[in-house]
């Protein structure tokens, strides 16, 4: 019989602190050697779980504010509510998980991991992304995937106007409605490598893969300036 | 950056303390806008109009306002006044003339400004910190049944009184408006109110969007079409808030450049720039959710309130 190593468990309580405070007392716990933290009384403060750097699991028992877990290279978050503005910005590795809805921008420019939103996604969703892999069961906004360079973002849900408005590389998989297609975004046949990838990113999160997906790449019209096509850049500009 | 929040009881209690939960609100968002704060609060309507006059920028207006008052009185059937900070508070009876009452109002002295003026409405804003406010004009204590309020950061406009939030739709009775971000062909259209002779007593983007609405409803738009249209018809990244003594409204710009958060529950609606004001200020496990581009949402308010009280005055 294998010994199971020990765990233990950090408790934060993040009532009535600065985010400051209760990102050091985090960052204590974890120093301490803790590997799994929650968090609770979070009130929607901003910056919580930013620049962790080791793989811990950190749960946030409530909503957060702005940019949670940006910065981030290793550690899975779970966010037992909902986000606001700019969930995990620039993170490296690592996953990020939240059960309601998020603001705008969420996994903007990561360059690796997961984010996974179980509600819906407000406008800019994966912009800039850099790789990685952002996965909204709902619905997602105003200009997903903008200005995209790599990775993949999954919509199980409606995607709102100008989806992968100038995206440079990566992909985009919607299961529902697409309200309208951005500047060069083209809607590609999927085949059953996709098929598989999806199968692969959804099943751990017991999200149904079984749907219709559409893939959404760039038309690589915008990669270089061709006299021929100005009114397709005057209307990206 | 400004923060703006909205409020609303969903079963139209008069009795909520609705200056406590908007100053509370406000004093989480204050980080983002340190420069004014104010409300706009819906009481409860004993069918007169409560006008709010500002009567200056800084000082001891106790005097002026007793003479402003006087004049009042000679001018209309004024029930009730008093002087508080800047503002004489005065209870009135309705006339028919909105714009005329502005004109005869601020020709009693010189620096005069009508701030408000409805059947329910009452604005209070301060240079200042949400602190400040309440230290003026003691809101939290005001009981109603919705409202909005402002903190501001000034981006183009000077830091006074008057070009503090939230603005009066001016003449028009028991509107008012919240805005964040900018509206950027706020000075053409300034140049085309201007040229109707409409009257502008700021330099801030934020004051055109009660004119505007203004503007609409008196071509014969309701306050949400008048909503509805602003959205094309302003340039730029807004999302401001509307109220009226019917309605809360949020509407938001092309671009969903600026935040807010909605809460939407069975008792209330609740919205700030930040979920922080939010969950600082309500307890319990709600949902919130961010509204998308070009979105316009009305929330009616419950009309018991002025059911009782419509009853016409003999």
């Amino acid at each position: 019989m294998s010994q199971t190593p020990e765990i233990r468990t950090g408790e934060v309580d993040a009532g009535g602190k600065s985010s400051q405070e209760i990102n050091r007392e985090i960052k204590e716990l974890i120093a301490a050697g803790e590997k799994e933290l929650r968090v609770f009384h979070t009130e929607a403060q901003h910056n919580l779980g930013v620049a962790i750097l080791s793989p811990v699991s950190v749960t946030f028992d409530g909503s957060v504010g702005y940019y949670c877990g940006g910065l981030i290279d290793g550690p899975t978050i779970e966010v037992r509510g909902s986000a606001g503005w700019g969930l995990g910005e620039s993170m490296l590795t690592g996953t990020i998980r939240v059960q309601g809805n998020v603001g705008n921008s969420c996994a903007a420019s990561i360059r690796g991991g997961s984010v996974i939103v179980h509600g819906n996604a407000g406008a800019r969703a994966g912009i800039g992304m850099k790789g990685g892999l952002l996965v909204i069961e709902g619905n997602s906004g105003y200009m997903t995937g903008f200005m995209m360079q790599k990775g993949a973002i999954i919509v199980c849900g409606n995607a709102g106007p100008a989806l992968g408005d100038s995206m440079y590389e990566g992909a985009i998989f919607v299961a529902g409605e697409i309200l309208d297609l951005g500047n060069d975004a083209v809607v590609q046949d999927i085949d059953d490598a996709d098929k598989g990838f999806l199968r692969e990113k959804l099943a751990p999160w017991r999200i149904s893969h079984d749907r219709r997906f559409k893939k959404i790449v760039s038309g690589r019209r915008l990669w270089n300036f061709d006299k021929q096509d100005f009114d397709l850049w005057k209307e990206a500009l | 950056m400004c923060g703006i929040v909205g409020y609303l009881d969903k079963c139209g209690n008069p009795d909520t303390p609705l200056g406590d939960i908007l100053y509370r609100m406000l004093t989480t968002l204050s980080c983002r806008g340190p420069d004014s704060a104010g409300v706009a609060m819906f009481g409860n309507s004993q069918g007169d109009w409560i006008l709010r006059i500002k009567l200056g920028e800084h000082g001891d207006f106790s005097e002026k306002g007793c003479a402003v008052a006087e004049g009042l009185r000679k001018l209309l059937a004024v029930r009730e006044h008093r002087v508080e900070a800047e503002y004489l508070r005065a209870v009135v009876a309705p006339v028919s003339d909105v714009s005329d009452l502005i004109h005869k109002v601020e020709g009693l002295a010189q620096g005069l400004e009508l701030v408000s003026a409805g059947t329910r409405l009452e604005i209070a804003k301060q240079v200042g910190s949400p602190e400040n406010l309440e230290g003026s004009y003691h809101i939290r204590t005001f009981r109603g049944t919705h409202g909005i309020g402002h903190t501001r950061l000034s981006t183009e406009s000077r830091i006074d009184l008057s070009h503090s939030q939230p603005f009066w739709a001016r003449g028009l009775l028991d509107v008012a408006t919240v805005h964040n971000g900018h509206i950027t062909n706020y000075h053409k259209l300034r140049r085309q109110f201007e040229g109707r002779g409409v009257r502008f007593y700021t330099e801030n983007d934020s004051e055109i969007i009660g004119l505007y609405l203004h503007d609409r409803i008196s071509e014969g738009y309701s306050l949400e079409e008048a909503l509805r249209a602003s959205v094309d018809d302003f340039d730029g990244s807004f999302c401001y808030l509307a109220a009226s003594s019917e309605s809360l409204a949020f509407v938001k710009d092309s671009f969903a450049l600026k935040p807010l958060m909605v809460a939407d529950t069975s008792e209330f609606v609740a919205m700030a720039t930040e979920e922080i004001a939010l969950r600082a200020t309500f307890p319990g496990d709600f949902q919130t959710f961010e509204p998308g581009t070009r979105q316009v949402y009305v929330w009616a308010a419950p009309q018991q309130v002025m059911e009782t009280l419509d009853v016409p005055n003999s």
